[in-house]
């Protein structure tokens, strides 16, 4: 028996269970969350924590495991010799970032943490005869992924994003045509900010909303996956999370307090997720997420293939933020403005200096760069009835503090458009032809600066 | 009569497993159905299924050592139990409903958290061989930094 044919079984969804003895033969077992594959003579464990598997290893190298595959429940058992612990080079880096984003997320990065990648050459393996009844439900098996359907699909995408003229059009476009040609429903992209060191959700699909939400570099599995610049698939993400939660409880009943537990940024009941950073070259550019509530959803195929999507989504990105550059503004006529509905209702704007963020009638609106847009816009339209303005007389105000170079103009008015539309539709930002947009208010507003 | 230390892991819901060796110190792994208190003191009855225990009946037929582990799979506390064996039989007919009932709790457990009960209860379970097993050490074994120390 071959163990890439029980691949189901290496996903993490059912803990396996390991046994070791000591050199007197006094036998131990634990759980190991995920037992990696290596190739089909050798296997490798997460050592997490200096513990009694490790001793007995140290002593004496036999092991055995019992896995299970998480669809149809079947025991296999693998005769284990161990071989040596690895502390860096891929094998290490890998499992390192699944441990690291779950730690991270469970808020126990540092107490939780990749020792080493123990490895294991794999002497025996069998399935348990018997171990399920006639009763139980034959193997099932997953359906073939369909490689023609998706390399079309792939170059569905990539068309979609080569047309997009700007970047909400790219990125809505792109996380459309993942829903329609790979089924990927839950997905959400966010976009580095670099001063802030910060992630910003630019766009999602599936989530009803999301627009806006921020995750710290290194904080969670997207944070990790942006800080390590490394794809991360996980299965049994429940699983692994109440893992963590328990090695949570465990340090709190021991010193007291720990940091907050991340709240993820997407479903609350995900089964499975996978993460990819958009990068160019070893630039970050952003993150783009997609998870699902199937255990697995997402197999080696769809890393491979949303890899190239998240390649060319990166370089899409690079390329329509490129395009706002100064020069290409004139380039198209502005639309005629549609006249502004009669103003009825009334709302209050307040600007807070300290923190440059503004309030909608006592609510949260917006912050940092997109709140300071919000108010320089607001301002000029009360004092001088402007409704219309310019990408480029945005760069040029230095008060708005925008980075000379990659300032992601574009990604900060697709935030604050969003913001609007969620919290605002008396105040809307209405893109006008290449870098113009008009300012559409339907209400009398009341702007007070603190 | 029970531990007062593993009353915990003594209630229903909680997965059993367990590691044997050989007289070479080859170990070997399966899981357990359920556990119960000893009619003697600081002794307990583990419930192996007849049908995939064969290895685990064998190594403890030589060394009579074991370890068992007990964890509640929605929070993983856990406990491991060390010792040896005092005796082993196929267990009576009149401990099947007890058996049946620990591994109908255990599939319920696993079915809230995503996994369906009819799938664990087309694991074998029963005819199970009853082993009796001295209690010698008792470790917590929740994840964390604790991982192993003895219970107190």
């Amino acid at each position: 028996m071959k163990l890439s044919t029980l691949h189901r079984c290496f996903q993490g969804v059912i803990p396996s269970l390991v046994a070791t003895a000591d050199a007197h033969g006094l036998p131990n077992i634990t759980y190991v969350s995920q037992i990696h594959l290596i190739d089909d003579r050798h296997v490798a464990l997460s050592q997490q924590f200096f513990n009694k598997t490790r001793r007995n290893l140290a002593e004496n190298p036999h092991a055995a495991a019992e896995m299970y595959d998480p669809v149809t429940f079947q025991a296999y058992r693998l005769r284990l010799r161990f071989l040596r612990s690895e502390k860096e080079g891929p094998l290490f880096d890998t499992m390192k970032l699944r441990i690291q984003a779950i730690a991270s997320h469970t808020g126990m990065e540092g107490v939780f943490r990749l020792i080493a990648a123990d490895v294991f050459e794999v002497t025996r393996v069998e399935k348990v005869e018997g171990f399920l009844t006639d009763a139980a439900l034959p193997d099932a098996e997953v359906a073939p992924t369909g490689m023609r359907t998706e390399l079309r699909g792939l170059q569905l995408v990539s068309d979609r994003i080569n047309r997009a003229d700007d970047l909400e059009n790219l990125l809505a476009a792109t996380l459309d045509a993942l829903d329609v040609y790979f089924g990927f429903s839950n997905t959400i992209v966010l976009l580095f900010d670099e001063p802030s060191q910060r992630l910003i959700t630019i766009a999602c699909r599936g989530y009803g909303g999301g627009v806006g939400a921020e995750v710290a570099l290194g904080e969670g599995l997207i944070g990790t996956v942006a800080r390590e610049r490394r794809v991360l698939r996980i299965s049994g993400l429940d699983e692994g999370l109440r893992y963590g939660r328990a090695v949570r409880r465990s340090v709190i009943n021991e010193s007291g307090s720990v940091r907050p537990e991340v709240p993820l940024p997407g479903l609350p009941d995900a089964q499975s997720a996978l993460v990819l950073p958009l990068l160019i070259e070893e630039r970050l550019i952003g993150v783009l997420a997609a998870e699902s509530r199937d255990p697995f959803a997402f197999g080696e195929w769809d890393e491979a293939y949303l890899g190239v999507i998240a390649n060319q989504i990166a370089l899409g990105i690079d390329r329509v933020i490129d395009d706002e550059a100064p020069a290409a503004e004139e380039s198209a006529p502005p639309p005629r403005p549609t006249p502004p509905p009669p103003l009825r209702a009334r709302h209050t704007l307040t600007y807070y200096r300290n923190d440059d963020t503004v309030f909608l009638d006592d609510e949260y609106l917006v912050r940092n760069v997109p709140g300071r847009i919000l108010w320089k816009l607001l301002g000029e339209y009360k004092k001088q009835g402007r409704t219309t303005f310019t990408n480029r007389e945005l760069r040029m105000d230095k008060s708005l503090g925008l980075p000379e170079v990659k300032d992601n103009l574009e990604s900060r008015l697709i935030l604050l458009r969003h913001r609007l539309r969620e919290k605002c539709p008396n105040v809307q930002l209405t893109p006008a032809g290449r870098g113009k947009f008009t300012l559409d208010v339907a209400a009398e507003l009341d702007l007070i600066e603190r | 009569m029970s531990n007062p230390r593993l009353q915990e892991w003594l209630q229903p819901g909680a997965s059993i497993i367990v590691a044997t060796a050989d007289a070479e110190g080859v170990p070997a792994a399966c899981r357990g159905i359920a556990i119960a208190a000893g009619k003697e003191p600081d002794t307990l009855i583990l419930y192996l299924p007849a049908a995939t225990a064969h290895e685990a009946l064998a190594n403890i037929a030589t060394t009579r050592r074991m370890a068992v582990a007990a964890s509640h799979p929605l929070s993983h506390r856990t406990v491991q139990v060390k010792g040896v064996t005092r005796g082993v039989k196929l267990a009576p007919a009149a401990d099947e409903a007890f058996v049946r009932q620990r591994w109908d709790a255990f599939a319920g457990v696993l079915d809230e958290i995503g996994l369906p009960r009819r799938i664990l209860l087309g694991v074998a379970h029963w005819p199970a061989f009853a082993v009796e097993m001295s209690i010698e050490q008792i470790f917590d074994q929740t994840p964390g930094p604790n991982a192993g120390a003895p219970l107190a």
